[in-house]
């Protein structure tokens, strides 16, 4: 008899626990009422929008500005296949080569034939030169969120947005909650401070040479780092300028972003200061001339406010 | 026509030429002091003036240099100047060598584009951007010597290709250039891709300009251009004769095959100095000496000076509008245009013009 009611009892547990373990998985599966609302009318930065029925499963970025959102949120465990050029917060490549990422290749044209054979339910792109894919990608069927922005409210805004998406409001909410506290130690910091005239560097050759207007949100990096963009006046993104323009409205700080474009050329704070005409320059008079890696002032990720402190240090050595 | 009538047609005419290549010399003259005033920067002339006479011995001690600023100082030597330079220089170069290309190859659609020259310097920039090295060659970049390395490759490739027996038929040389020229931006295009986090850069150096050119580019692509240029005149004579056909000149007493070896060589050469600076600027090359030949006439002893001069003044002048043309409406912008576009907005139409109005006296 003891036997029967052993097994009895451990039967009954048995399936209690399997049951049990069946609602946890049902209900960690459901959505509630929010999170259905979250993910109803997705509205990215080109103005489309979208509309998903459940949490994404598999997800392709084809921007590393995107993939960089997507794990600093905690929603990097869904994404299958990223570019060939994302490197942050893992070494993809090494995980491409490993067989434990796919890669849709270059991030100009990611390939479709692999996007269409790992199916993902969610596409996020970047803008621009991606403008063209996201359109073919569109008109197969999938389900594609720009992240475009030109602000660096607009970057808070598309990491809340990619929480809503997949699922991950609170950390979504966490992380931008951090980034605004830090984004305005800063601004505390450099509050008094005066703002010396920045020139950022996009790209220099015999052949022309680039920089950033008011419309790039480069530019609102530097002034929240406490300094004010030398071309900041010019109503452009980038731009082809003129350096008789830069010698004559003489910036205090000169900042290349390292790694990034340019040949070569950059990579030398030495061949800065020798080229013609910038040994007048306030920046190379007094040697302060910065390199910072392209890829946290370029990219339209969470690594932007790490950006912001770096540009503050430089422009403001004295308070840090 | 007597003998005595012949000399004296000769030497009016000459004396015509002359006085063209004078007032020619004369308008390239005061295009530079103009355009030494075309800028963002507002410079006054007399400081202009101030800022080259205190670089001139003896002069020098009249100018008080205390109402100079050093930065106006640095914008009119290092970077007005140069410009300006470099402009008259490439200008000068790429309309020499489309006349002598339009010349050997008896054909209006000759230019460096041709004989694969430009694609060359194009693959040889981008392999070197591609590289990512800023190594530098007696102080000249690496994509400048890539680039001119890569121009003289493709020319000596085309002609080898084009080779039957010891001859070199225009026809095979025009065919082989254009299929090499296909071949090479193909090149660059896979390049392209396989740079893409470097794509920026090859795009730029293939929209051409030459606005943070320099001294030391400047005296390294000098003896080229002069040398080339002045080489070529002495094969003007030959040149009239090719045009009479290949069969005419070589009865006239032209060793053909030589000729047409040493003239695509000088007109590649010069190409070559110009884009390695540059890259890759259009129009010029091709419609300069078209131009000129619309208002000159198309004797090559005076085509090639006029050529010469007329593509550095108009390369100089659309320099200028790079510099002025900024967003419309808003005069300090400090915008900069390609100059490379310029000379084909603005060059283009001018020419449509020309043609259109001289249609009758031309036949090319």
């Amino acid at each position: 008899m003891n036997k029967t009611y052993v097994i009895i009892a451990a039967v009954v547990s048995i399936t209690l626990i399997v049951s049990a373990a069946f609602v946890y998985i049902y209900y960690q599966g459901q959505i509630s009422d929010e999170g259905v609302a979250a993910l109803q009318n997705l509205v990215d930065d080109h103005g489309y929008t979208t509309s998903l029925t459940a949490y994404p499963d598999k997800i392709v970025s084809v921007a590393p500005s995107c993939t960089e959102i997507l794990f600093a949120i905690g929603a990097g465990d869904k994404v299958v296949a990223v570019t060939d050029y994302d490197d942050y917060p893992y070494d993809f490549a090494a995980w491409i080569s490993a067989g434990n990422m796919t890669s849709v290749g270059d991030f100009t044209s990611p390939n479709l034939e692999v996007i269409t054979s790992l199916g993902p339910d969610l596409i996020f792109a970047s803008g621009g030169v991606q403008a063209e894919s996201v359109d073919t990608l569109r008109e197969r069927g999938y389900k594609v969120l720009v992240l475009d922005p030109t602000s660096v409210d607009g970057i808070l805004k598309n990491i809340e947005l990619v929480g809503n998406a997949t699922g991950k409001r609170a950390e979504a909410t966490a992380l931008v909650n951090d980034l605004t506290s830090r984004i305005n130690a800063v601004a505390e910091t450099v509050a008094n401070a005066t703002k010396p005239k920045v020139y950022y560097e996009t790209y220099y050759e015999i052949t022309s040479s680039w920089t950033i207007g008011a419309k790039a949100w480069q530019t609102e990096l530097i002034e929240k780092a406490g300094g004010t963009n030398v071309f900041g006046d010019q109503q452009m993104d980038y731009y082809q300028y003129q350096v008789e323009a830069l010698i004559a409205r003489n910036p205090d700080v000169i900042v290349l972003p390292a790694g990034g474009m340019g040949t070569g050329e950059q990579a030398s704070l030495d061949a800065v200061k020798a080229r013609p005409g910038w040994d007048t320059m306030n920046a190379v008079k007094n040697d302060r001339i910065y390199q910072i890696n392209h890829n946290i002032i370029e990219r339209a990720g969470p690594r932007v406010v790490d950006a912001i402190e770096q540009l503050a240090e430089f422009f403001h050595p004295e308070l840090f | 026509m007597s003998t005595d009538e012949v000399e004296s047609t000769f030497f009016r005419r000459t004396s015509r030429w002359k006085l063209i290549v004078l007032l020619l010399v004369l308008a390239l003259i005061i295009t530079v002091i103009v355009s030494l005033n075309v800028g963002y920067a507002q410079i006054p002339f007399p400081d202009i003036l101030g800022i080259l006479g205190k670089q001139i011995p003896f002069l020098d001690r009249f100018i008080d240099s205390s109402l100079i600023s050093s930065q106006n100082e640095a914008i009119v030597l290092e970077v007005r100047l140069p410009r300006i330079i470099a402009g008259v220089l490439i200008g000068a170069a790429l309309a020499a060598a489309g006349v002598l290309y339009q010349g050997v190859f008896k054909n209006p659609m000759a230019d460096s584009y041709v004989l694969g020259v430009s694609a060359g310097a194009a693959v040889g920039a981008s392999v070197s951007i591609l590289s990512g090295i800023g190594f530098v060659f007696f102080e000249l970049r690496l994509v400048q010597v890539a680039a001119f390395i890569g121009a003289l490759s493709a020319m000596f490739l085309v002609y080898n290709l084009s080779r039957v027996g010891s001859r070199v038929p225009v026809t095979t040389l025009l065919l082989c250039g254009i299929a090499v020229n296909f071949f090479l931006f193909a090149v660059v295009g896979l390049l392209e891709i396989i740079a893409a986090n470097r794509l920026h850069d090859i795009v730029f150096w293939l929209m051409g300009g030459y606005s943070n050119v320099y001294w030391k580019d400047i005296w390294a692509i000098l003896p080229f251009i002069i040398i080339g240029i002045v080489t070529a005149y002495f094969y003007a004579r030959d040149l009239n004769l090719l045009a009479m056909g290949e069969e005419t000149a070589h009865h006239l007493g032209v060793n053909v095959e030589r000729s047409k070896q040493i003239l695509l060589v000088l007109a590649s050469l010069i190409t070559a100095a110009a884009v390695s600076v540059c890259g890759l600027i259009g129009f010029v090359g091709l419609m300069i000496p078209h131009l000129t030949r619309l208002v000159i006439g198309p004797d090559h002893r005076i085509l090639l000076p006029t050529s010469t001069i007329i593509g550095a003044i108009f390369l100089v002048l659309c320099d200028d509008l790079a510099r002025v043309l900024s967003t419309p409406f808003v005069s300090v912008s400090t915008r900069e245009w390609p100059v490379g576009i310029i000379t084909m907005l603005f060059g283009a139409p001018f020419f449509i013009f020309l043609l259109k109005k001289k249609k009758q006296s031309y036949a090319a």
